[in-house]
C-alpha cells in the first residue's frame, strides 16, 4: 500500500509536510523523531482515525494497530478481546494467546492480567486480526528495560512467523534496530520523512 | 492485594445483612415503645395492630390487587421513563448541539414539581391509566436522561479509537464497547429512578385512580384511620424493597462483574 499525502495543519498550524509511504507485507519500516513532531498524527491518518485533506492510498492492505496503552475491552475476557474486536475465529484466537504465552488465561478479564500481560495481550490482538502490516504506536515506551527487551524479542519474533510488514513509531532508534526495521526521521517545520543518517 | 482486602473483611466481619436486620428491629422496638407509653390508638397504633391489619388484607386478596396495580403502574412508567430517557440521554452526550439547545429545558423539567405534571396530565389527557402513567413517566424522564448523558460523555476516546482501528461492526461497537461503558450509569439511573417513581405512582393514584395503594391511601386518610394508613404504606415499602434485593441489587453486581478480580 502506498499513502501520499500533501500535508496536515491543525487550525493555521501546519504540522506534517508533503509525506509519502510504502508499506507491505514483510517490509518493516520505523518512523524516528522527537516527542511532539507528529509521528503519532501522521499514525492516525495511516490507520483512518483521522482524516487529513488530499489523502492518497493504492492498495489495500489490512492494518492492525498496537497502540501505546494495551486499550483492551476490561468487561470481556482475554479470550473474547481477540474474538469480539478482530472477528478471528476460536481457534486462531487461542493460537495466538499461546504464542504470546497467554495460554489458560482465556477466560481472565483484563484487569486480572498484569501490565506486561496486557500488552502482550494486546499484541495478540493485533496479530490475530490477520495483518498484512503491524502498526505500532511507541509501545515499548513506558516498559522498564528487561521487559521491553522481551516484548521486543517476542514482537520481531511473532512478525517472522505471521510474515507481515511492521509500522513502527518511536523516539528511540534501538527499538528500530532490534526489529531491523529501515530507519526514517520525521522532523522539520512543517514535518517531512527522510532516511536516517548512518552513524559513524 | 484487593482480593486479600477483600476476604480479610469477609472472614472477620459479621454478615452483611446483620446490622440491616438489627437497625430494622430497633425501630419497631421503639415504635412499640412509643406506642405503649403514649396509649392513643388513633393516631399511634402499636406494631401489632399494624401487622393484623396487613394480615387481615394479605388473607383477604385486596392486599395483592390493590399492589399489584400500583405495581403495574410503576412497571409500566418505569419502563416507559429509562427507553425514552436512555434514548434522549444517548443523543444529548453524543451531539454537542443537541445538548446546547436542549439543555434549558432539560433543567427545567427537572425543576417542574411532579404534582404541577400529574395534574395537568389529568386535565389534559383525562382521568384514565394513560394519563397516570404518563405523568410518572415525565416526571422520571428528565433524571433518566442527565445521568445516561453524562456517562455517555464519559465514555472512553481511546476504546472508540481501537473499535475503529480494527473496524468493528456498529452493532458489535454498541454491545461490545459502548453500552458496557453505560450500563453502571443505566443501572443507577434505574435504581434512583425506581425509588422515585414508586412514591409519585401513589401520588397519582391518590389523586385521580380507584385502584392501587395510593387509592387506598387516600380512602383511608379521608376516614382519618391512620392504623390502615400505616398497612398499606407498610406493605407496599416491604413489595418495594424486596424488589430492589431480589431484582435490581443482583443485577447491578452481575453488570459489574468485570470490575472485581475474583472470576
Amino acid at each position: 500500500m502506498r499513502i501520499e499525502l500533501s500535508g496536515k495543519a491543525f487550525g493555521p498550524h501546519q504540522v506534517l509536510g508533503p509525506v509519502t509511504l510504502e508499506l507491505a507485507p514483510g517490509r518493516r519500516l520505523a518512523v524516528l523523531g522527537p516527542s511532539g513532531i507528529g509521528k503519532s498524527t501522521l499514525l492516525r491518518i495511516v490507520t483512518g482515525l483521522d482524516d487529513a485533506a488530499d489523502l492518497h492510498r493504492q492498495g489495500d492492505t489490512r492494518l492492525a494497530v498496537v497502540f501505546q496503552e494495551p486499550t483492551l475491552l476490561p468487561w470481556r475476557d482475554a479470550l473474547s478481546n481477540l474474538t469480539l474486536v478482530t472477528g478471528a475465529p476460536d481457534a486462531v484466537a487461542r493460537d495466538w494467546l499461546g504464542a504470546v504465552g497467554l495460554a489458560g488465561l482465556e477466560s481472565h478479564f483484563p484487569r486480572q492480567l498484569s501490565l506486561g500481560q496486557q500488552r502482550r495481550l494486546a499484541l495478540a490482538r493485533a496479530f490475530a486480526a490477520g495483518p498484512d502490516v503491524l502498526v505500532m504506536d511507541e509501545p515499548f515506551a513506558s516498559l522498564d528495560p528487561e521487559t521491553r527487551d522481551r516484548m521486543l524479542t517476542l514482537t520481531d519474533r511473532l512478525l517472522e512467523r505471521s510474515g507481515a510488514g511492521l509500522l513502527l513509531v518511536t523516539h528511540d532508534q534501538t527499538e528500530a534496530e532490534a526489529l531491523s526495521a529501515t530507519k526514517l526521521r520525521l522532523d522539520g517545520q512543517p514535518a517531512v520523512l527522510s532516511p536516517e543518517k548512518q552513524e559513524g | 492485594m484487593t482480593r486479600a482486602i477483600f476476604s480479610a473483611r469477609r472472614a472477620a466481619g459479621v454478615p452483611v445483612w446483620l446490622p440491616a436486620l438489627a437497625s430494622v428491629a430497633a425501630i419497631v422496638l421503639g415504635w412499640a415503645v412509643l406506642a405503649v407509653l403514649v396509649d392513643t390508638p388513633r393516631t399511634l397504633p402499636a406494631p401489632w395492630t399494624v401487622a393484623r391489619l396487613i394480615w387481615r388484607a394479605a388473607v383477604s386478596g385486596d392486599l395483592w390487587f390493590q399492589t399489584g396495580m400500583t405495581l403495574f403502574r410503576v412497571a409500566a412508567s418505569f419502563v416507559l421513563a429509562m427507553g425514552v430517557g436512555a434514548v434522549i440521554g444517548l443523543w444529548l452526550g453524543r451531539s454537542a448541539k443537541a445538548d446546547a439547545w436542549l439543555n434549558p429545558i432539560l433543567v427545567m423539567t427537572l425543576n417542574i414539581p411532579a404534582l404541577v405534571v400529574i395534574v395537568l396530565c389529568y386535565i389534559w389527557i383525562g382521568l384514565n391509566e394513560v394519563a397516570a402513567i404518563m405523568a410518572v413517566a415525565i416526571n422520571k424522564i428528565p433524571l433518566v436522561a442527565v445521568i445516561m448523558r453524562d456517562g455517555t460523555r464519559a465514555l472512553r476516546p481511546d476504546l472508540d479509537d481501537m473499535a475503529r482501528a480494527y473496524h468493528m461492526r456498529p452493532l458489535d461497537r454498541l454491545r461490545h464497547v459502548i453500552l458496557p461503558q453505560l450500563a453502571p450509569h443505566f443501572a443507577s439511573a434505574a435504581r434512583v429512578g425506581i425509588a422515585l417513581i414508586w412514591k409519585i405512582v401513589l401520588v397519582v393514584e391518590f389523586l385521580g385512580r380507584s385502584n392501587g395503594v395510593g387509592f387506598k391511601l387516600h380512602m383511608y386518610f379521608q376516614m382519618f384511620d391512620v392504623a390502615q394508613v400505616m398497612a398499606w404504606s407498610l406493605s407496599f415499602v416491604i413489595v418495594m424493597l424486596t424488589i430492589d434485593y431480589v431484582i435490581l441489587r443482583p443485577w447491578e453486581r452481575r453488570a459489574n462483574r468485570w470490575r472485581r478480580d475474583e472470576n
